[in-house]
C-alpha cells in the first residue's frame, strides 16, 4: 500500500493496481516472498507494524532495482538482504530500538502460538530478548539461510566475529533451556 | 583443534561439520556431547523461528507467589476500571479507525510528488470552512474527501520526517490529544479551534510538532457550512 508507485507491481501487492504483463513474473515473485520477508523483518524489528513498513519499503526498492536480479533463483537472498538493510537504515535513523520489548510483549497474544510455560514459548521470548548484535546474525543464519561468510559480508564483520556472535546467541539460549552455559573463549576479548 | 575452537564452531553452527572438527569429536566425548545438545537446541530454535514472534505476555520463570496473584487480580480490576473510564471519556472510538481506513483507502496519496496547484488547494478546501497558511510547495496531495457525513480536506504535506497526512475535521470534536498506531501508521488527533485535526505518518515517530504547526496554520472561517 504505502510508498508504492502507481502502476508498479509493488503497488498491486497492497493497493490493487494491476501490473504490466511484462512485469507479471517479478510481481508474482515479490508477492510470493512477502510472508517470508515479513517474518524475517518481524524477528529483526520485533514489531509487526514496523516490519510491515520495512517490507513494503524493501519491496519498493526491489521493484525499482528489479533489473539487477538476473537469476530469479537468487531472489530470496537478494530480497532478504534488502529487508535487512532497510531494517538497518531504520535502526540507524532512530539510533535506538523503535519499540520497547515490554511494549511488544504486552501486545495481544496471537491464537495458535505456544502456550506460556512451554519451552518453545520461553525460547521465542528469549530470542526476542537477545540484543540486536546477537539476534541479527542468528536470524540471518536460521531464517535467512545465510552462511557465516555471507553474514560477515552483510554486517561488515570478520567471519570470526560472526562465529563469536552466533556462538554467544546460542549460548544465551542454551541457558534459557536449562543447559549450562559453554565457556566463552572470546569473552576476554572485546565484542566483535 | 582445541575444545574451545570446536565449541565455537559448534555453537555458531551446530549443523556444520569440517574434517578437523570431526577428528576432534572422535576423541573428545565432552565436545561430542556438546554438539548433540546444541543440535537439539538448534532444532528448537528453528521451530521457534518458523513463525513470526508471538506477542503473548512473558511468563515469569518463577511460580507466582500468593501476594503476586492478589496483586495481579487487583491490577486487573484497576486496569478494567481504567479501560472503562477511558472508554467512557473519549469522544469517539471509531474516529481514529475511520481516519485510518480512509487513508488506507487512498494509498496513492502518499506517493504524490508534485506540488498542488492553487486551484487544487481551493477545491480541497472548498466548503470546509478553513484557510491554510501552509506553504503550497510542501503540499503534495490535496483532496476534498467524504468522511463521517462531511467533506473534509485531506492533505499530504512533505515534512522533515517524510510525508504526513492531515485531515481537517471541522465537525469532529475531541477533548484532548489522542494517539493511535494502526495498519503501520502512527497517528494523532488533536483538538483545534473548531473541531479537530488528524495527522498520520507511516511507521513510528513523533507528530506533535507538526500538529502544533497545523493548529497555528489552519484558520477556521466564521462562515463555515
Amino acid at each position: 500500500m504505502r510508498n508504492s508507485e502507481p502502476g508498479s507491481p509493488v503497488s498491486s501487492i497492497g493497493g490493487g493496481v494491476p501490473a504490466a504483463d511484462a512485469d507479471a513474473p517479478i510481481t508474482r515473485l515479490l508477492e510470493s516472498m512477502r510472508p517470508e520477508l515479513l517474518r524475517f523483518a518481524h524477528w529483526l524489528a520485533r514489531d509487526r507494524s514496523i516490519a510491515e513498513d520495512i517490507v513494503q519499503e524493501a519491496l519498493l526498492r526491489a521493484w525499482r532495482s528489479r533489473d539487477a536480479l538476473k537469476d530469479p533463483g537468487a531472489a530470496r537472498p537478494w530480497l532478504l538482504t534488502i529487508v535487512r538493510r532497510e531494517h538497518a537504515r531504520l535502526y540507524e535513523r532512530k539510533r535506538l530500538e523503535l519499540v520497547t520489548l515490554d511494549e511488544a510483549l504486552d501486545t495481544q497474544a496471537s491464537p495458535g502460538f505456544p502456550e506460556p510455560g512451554g519451552e518453545l514459548f520461553e525460547l521465542r521470548h528469549a530470542i526476542m530478548r537477545l540484543p540486536i548484535q546477537y539476534r541479527e546474525p542468528l536470524i540471518l543464519q536460521v531464517v535467512g539461510g545465510f552462511s557465516t561468510e555471507e553474514i560477515a559480508r552483510e554486517l561488515t564483520l570478520s567471519a570470526t566475529a560472526v562465529l563469536t556472535r552466533l556462538f554467544r546467541a546460542r549460548n544465551k539460549l542454551r541457558v534459557i533451556c536449562g543447559l549450562a552455559a559453554a565457556p566463552d573463549a572470546a569473552a576476554r576479548e572485546s565484542l566483535p | 583443534m582445541t575444545c574451545e575452537e570446536a565449541r565455537l564452531l559448534i555453537g555458531a553452527d551446530p549443523g556444520a561439520t569440517t574434517p578437523a572438527l570431526e577428528e576432534h569429536l572422535a576423541t573428545c566425548a565432552a565436545c561430542a556431547r556438546f554438539r548433540d545438545e546444541m543440535r537439539s537446541l538448534d532444532a528448537h530454535i528453528r521451530r521457534a523461528l518458523e513463525r513470526p514472534p508471538d506477542m503473548a505476555p512473558l511468563r515469569s520463570g518463577r511460580p507466582p507467589s500468593a501476594w503476586r496473584q492478589w496483586a495481579l487480580a487487583a491490577s486487573v480490576v484497576l486496569a478494567s476500571f481504567a479501560v472503562l473510564a477511558v472508554w467512557l471519556l473519549r469522544p469517539s472510538d471509531t474516529l481514529a479507525r475511520e481516519v485510518v481506513a480512509h487513508v488506507e483507502a487512498e494509498p496513492d496519496s502518499w506517493l504524490a510528488t508534485q506540488h498542488v496547484s492553487a486551484q487544487g488547494m481551493a477545491q480541497a478546501l472548498r466548503g470546509a470552512g478553513v484557510a491554510l497558511e501552509v506553504t503550497s510547495d510542501r503540499i503534495r496531495y490535496a483532496q476534498s474527501c467524504w468522511l463521517r457525513g462531511h467533506y473534509v480536506p485531506h492533505l499530504v504535506i512533505q515534512t522533515s520526517r517524510g510525508p504526513v497526512t492531515v485531515l481537517i475535521l471541522r465537525h469532529e470534536q475531541v477533548r484532548a490529544r489522542r494517539s493511535f498506531h494502526e495498519a503501520g501508521m502512527t497517528g494523532i488527533i488533536v483538538p483545534a479551534e473548531h473541531g479537530s485535526i488528524a495527522l498520520l505518518a507511516r511507521g513510528a515517530g513523533d507528530l506533535d510538532d507538526i500538529a502544533r504547526q497545523m493548529q497555528h496554520q489552519v484558520h477556521w472561517l466564521a462562515d463555515a457550512p
